[in-house]
């Protein structure tokens, strides 16, 4: 049964409450609208000894792994900045053999997702990786990692990945309700399988909306109330990556991690600024207009570009029609008393 | 004094009397709507109500005529799919769900796939539909019963409730631990499962019927509590909600049928005029 409990809180009392240190963890976006306070939470209160989930490692990882957070990583793409002459903290941390990784393709990490969303134990991906050594190089999930059965219908070898069963899903979007039912569009990557397969979800959004709102447009819910554990409003959360309808990506912003990215002593300096040193999401747009301007920050804000609205209506509301009159039968409420007197349907 | 009501209408009363706050509820088309509706109207306006379309959190109307009804969605939260529902169901996500039986035989299993023979059936009824999953992985189910029948043994077995009786359900390493169907209500009574021997016994009895009433239905020795209580009679408010909400349901079908012909034929005579 859902709790009763309020879900609303801060992105503090939600990290404390909802990650624990040795936690699997998953970064529930893909590529965009990155839950970039989230992580800084988590980093800010130092969950110890996790196993990262991100589809796409970009500077979540960078942050939590140059943190000392992590210790194993599931992903399908690590970021370097500054390419071949660049550095990144998770390739620092395999130098210092202090981190371990598991890499998939994006369709197996999904499938891994998948699999866990619906329940199943595994999840058919496609055979060609058999010849790859993604197939064939086995990090800490070993035999597991890929497992070859027997189709039962065709005699066919097929490729199955594990479920994946995160923790905690740390999850951003553009909007939601104070019970929990999260609205999420644009590119829809992996976010809903992400979210849908872990045992704890912590929703951070643009703004939280009356309920009227998600009902109205239900289409657009990835993750319904009752799985949710926290909400959270944090306008610019995902900032310096883009929210579909709300800012776009700050290139700049980005530039400048991505720079300091390449060296162990840059990413420090950079985290220090933005992450340690700026208690919240407040903290840390003020310290970006102090720095950069409103500016360059109203800038960033999305121009509306709004879809059509879908209709949800009906040919009416209510079993009566303007008369008072039951719409397939024509009799009035006081009639249907009558009738069911005169016909003996009353008990006793 | 108090409103007189049928036994149709206690009986939906008690299905919705099933159903607690804050709750996710799978409800099958029919009387679990309306139950379902009345529940969220009068004393669980919280409960998370559900169809296996794909709909969650719906806030029904008019009664749905199906499990997919426009009706149903004019305002809920979040649009899934058939795949989606049953899977959550399967990974324990479903409080309660709602089931309508033709048979059911002493260990609560069901069927409503055909009555007779399989292949050359007396009478075919609807099929499986979303009984057997979840009856299967719900938290707990509340069957509900109109125009079935206990039986000794199924015809066809459907849908999987206490299987042999005893373990054997949990034995079967199948189903989720404390599974099953929890309860059967019908127009006169309220049954419940043995927790060791899994068997069903009357627990509770409608008011004016008598356990001979119910005995007669049933063709085994049909065990009765020792602490037999009678249902608490429907109040006005419950009454009014299933009257203003599904009158169909107070009047029954026969009488809706006949009614609703009657108005359909005679608004058809009005438009034939010849020129």
């Amino acid at each position: 049964m859902a709790e009763q409990k309020e879900k609303v809180m801060t992105a503090r009392e939600a990290v404390s409450e909802f990650v624990k240190d040795g936690d699997h963890l998953i970064v529930g976006n893909y590529t965009i609208s990155a839950c970039a306070d989230l992580v800084f939470e988590v980093v800010r209160q130092a969950k110890k000894k996790l196993t990262v989930y991100s589809q796409s490692g970009i500077f979540d990882i960078e942050v939590l792994v140059a943190a000392g957070l992590v210790d194993r990583l599931v992903t399908t793409y690590v970021l370097r900045s500054g390419g071949r002459y660049g550095g990144s903290a998770v390739e620092r941390a395999l130098q210092n053999r202090t981190l371990q990784i598991e890499d998939y393709t994006n369709y197996n990490y999904n499938a891994r997702l998948v699999a866990g969303m619906h329940g199943f134990s595994f999840m058919q991906v496609f055979e060609g990786i058999m010849e790859t050594d993604l197939f064939k190089k086995r990090g800490f999930l070993g035999d597991d990692k890929y497992r070859v059965i027997h189709c039962p219908f065709t005699g066919k070898e097929i490729v199955v990945v594990p479920a994946a069963t995160p923790d905690v899903c740390i999850v951003h979007v553009q909007r939601a309700d104070k019970f929990g039912n999260a609205q999420y569009w644009g590119a829809l990557g992996s976010v809903a399988a992400a979210a849908l397969s872990s045992r704890r979800i912590i929703v951070s959004c643009e703004q939280i909306v009356d309920h009227d709102v998600i009902q109205s447009s239900p289409h657009h819910t990835i993750i319904p109330a009752f799985r949710t554990d926290a909400v959270v409003e944090i306008p610019w959360g995902a900032h310096p990556t883009e929210v579909v309808g709300h800012y776009n990506m700050d290139r700049m912003a980005y530039g400048i991690f991505q720079d300091a990215a390449k060296t162990k002593d840059g990413l420090a300096e950079w985290m220090d600024e933005w992450v340690y040193e700026c208690s919240d999401r407040d903290a840390y747009i003020e310290n970006y207009i102090k720095k950069f301007g409103q500016k360059r920050l109203n800038g960033l804000k999305a121009k509306d570009y709004f879809s059509a609205p879908a209709n949800y209506g009906s040919a009416f509301s209510s079993a009566w029609d303007e008369n008072n009159r039951e719409r397939s039968m024509g009799i009035t409420p006081a009639e249907v008393e009558i009738l069911m007197e005169e016909r003996g349907l009353f008990h006793g | 004094m108090a409103k007189k009501y049928s036994l149709n209408e206690l009986l939906i009363i008690a299905v919705a009397r099933e159903i607690q706050d804050f709750e996710n509820v799978v409800l099958g088309v029919g009387l679990p709507t309306t139950a379902g509706a009345l529940a969220k109207a009068i004393h669980a306006p919280k409960a998370n109500l559900m169809m296996e379309s794909g709909i969650i959190d719906i806030d029904p109307l008019v009664q749905p005529n199906n499990i997919a009804d426009a009706m149903c969605c004019r305002g809920y939260s979040c649009a899934t799919d058939l795949f989606s529902t049953f899977t959550m169901t399967y990974r324990g996500f479903v409080d309660v769900c709602f089931l309508g039986v033709a048979q059911v035989d002493r260990y609560g299993n069901l069927n409503t796939t055909a009555i007779g023979d399989y292949d050359c059936p007396t009478l075919r009824l609807p099929g499986a539909g979303g009984a057997a999953d979840f009856i299967s992985y719900a938290k707990r189910t509340v069957l509900t019963m109109r125009g079935g029948e206990f039986v000794n043994k199924l015809d066809y077995f459907t849908s999987p409730g206490y299987l042999d009786g005893g373990q054997s359900r949990e034995k079967s390493g199948r189903f989720p631990k404390g599974s099953g169907p929890a309860k059967l209500i019908t127009r006169k009574g309220i049954f419940e499962f043995d927790q060791t021997t899994k068997e069903l016994f009357l627990s509770q009895i409608h008011p004016g019927i008598t356990v001979a009433d119910i005995i007669k239905d049933v063709p085994w020795e049909l065990k009765v509590s020792d602490t037999l209580s009678e249902t608490a009679a429907p109040s006005d408010n419950e009454i009014d909600f299933i009257r203003r909400f599904a009158p169909a349901e107070s009047l029954g079908k026969s009488l809706m049928l006949e009614l609703a012909t009657k108005k359909f034929l005679t608004e058809a005579s009005e438009k034939i005029t010849l020129p």
